[in-house]
């Protein structure tokens, strides 16, 4: 009896730590795929994956990294299963249209536009930061990279996307 | 001391440092209008990376256990056993999220307009006694990794008393009411009168609203997962 009602609390516990972030894994698979359907798909292979792996989440503090780096790995599985054909950067920003536009904010769109065209190295780490507020070093971590290179890399991205934007940035320059 | 150059190339890569950008901004007007600029943009990446992405249908829900797409390999045996009821209900709750107009996130809302006071960012905490006493009417208990609690009071709601608490979290407070009396069947999200939240479903045990306010307030994904690590129920 016991069992069962820790069980239930359990799987209570555990539905609600994926009703908190899926949202938010939701939209990190999408800019990391730039295609809705293929990050739908796979949210929800992460989350049955996070399930039956639940018993290693020790602590639901590290709920975020632990699911981003499941969903991570589920996105590169998509790749060894499946080739992925090469698909023109425009066609991608057409097809996602109506989820880029932003409403009645021309600038929004904008930004998300270029962020489609920003390259995966710089975009992933920008929408880590930004969007999942992860610090440099969880960044580091997630993506087996040194802090410098990180900063590195955020540093480009913004640059990139201000320049696509028309704005005026910093030189590049390593650190 | 740093010059231009590496103050720009250090607020880029880390818009977060420029909150405090020190003895170089402050005496350098050309920086300190690349930083007013670069803020801006910032604000504009954050919005524009926060999609509104549609939740999937519930019928979509109902066969995410099952379905084969067209990729290889998920056809396993272990994956026919995942698709258990047990399973397929829990999937199905997870990605059936709400959307934020209800009855019930109108209710919550409109009873964070009582208590405003309760909002201060403040070091004080809840005696334990008192904050014990609160949550024992609704057969709850906090765990010790739960935050600061500032405020915590048993409160009228819906015919019902509920535990009303603020948690002093790193980013700022966070109200917490604990709703044992009102199941829901999906997560509802809401962003009414500057108040933001999400009102999580605890199954047999009612739901958990948990609300910010704010323009910089704490990201309530984390809030809420860091919550629900934190409460047990009891007898």
């Amino acid at each position: 009896m016991n069992g069962q009602s820790g069980g239930n609390t359990q799987r209570a516990k555990f539905q609600a730590l994926c009703l908190a972030l899926r949202p938010d894994l939701l939209r990190f698979a999408f800019w990391l795929s730039r295609d809705r359907a293929l990050a739908e798909d796979v949210v929800q292979e992460s989350l049955l994956r996070a399930w039956k792996a639940q018993d290693s989440l020790q602590d639901a503090n590290a709920a975020k990294p632990w699911l981003l780096t499941i969903v991570r790995r589920e996105y590169a599985r998509t790749f060894e299963r499946k080739r992925l054909p090469t698909v023109d950067i425009d066609d991608l920003v057409a097809r996602e249209e109506p989820v880029l536009a932003g409403g009645d904010k021309q600038e929004i769109a904008e930004v998300r536009r270029a962020m489609f065209k920003l390259p995966e190295e710089y975009r992933e780490p920008l929408v880590l930061q930004v969007l999942m507020g992860l610090s440099t070093t969880e960044i580091a971590a997630q993506l087996g990279l040194s802090q410098p290179a990180v900063l590195t890399r955020l540093f480009r991205a913004r640059n990139q996307l201000r320049s696509m934007l028309g704005e005026e940035v910093q030189p590049d320059s390593d650190p | 001391m740093i010059h231009c150059t590496e103050y720009r190339r250090r607020i880029t890569a880390e818009p977060a440092l420029a909150r405090s950008p020190g003895e170089h901004a402050a005496s350098c007007a050309e920086c300190a209008a690349f930083t007013q600029r670069l803020l801006a943009f910032e604000g504009r990446l954050a919005a524009a990376l926060q999609l509104e992405l549609p939740a999937p249908s519930a019928s979509a829900s109902n066969v995410v256990p099952l379905r084969p797409r067209s990729r290889g390999g998920l056809a396993k045996p272990w994956f026919a056993m995942a698709a258990s009821v047990a399973l397929a209900a829990v999937v199905a709750a997870v990605l059936w999220v709400g959307t934020a107009e209800s009855s019930l996130a109108a209710d919550v809302v409109k009873h964070m307009a009582h208590e405003p006071d309760a909002w201060a960012r403040t070091d004080s905490r809840v005696p334990e006694a008192n904050l014990a006493a609160v949550l024992r009417e609704a057969h709850v208990r906090l765990l010790p990794n739960m935050n600061r609690v500032s405020y915590a009071q048993s409160c009228m709601f819906r015919l019902h008393h509920v535990p009303h608490l603020v948690v002093q979290s790193d980013s700022g407070p966070v109200t917490v009411m604990v709703l044992a009396h009102e199941n829901i069947a999906k997560a509802q999200h809401f962003d009414e009168q500057g108040y933001r939240g999400m009102i999580v479903p605890m199954p047999g045990h009612g739901s958990v609203a948990v609300i910010t306010r704010g323009t910089s307030a704490p990201d309530t994904g984390r809030v809420v997962a860091s919550l629900v690590s934190s409460i047990q129920w009891t007898p």
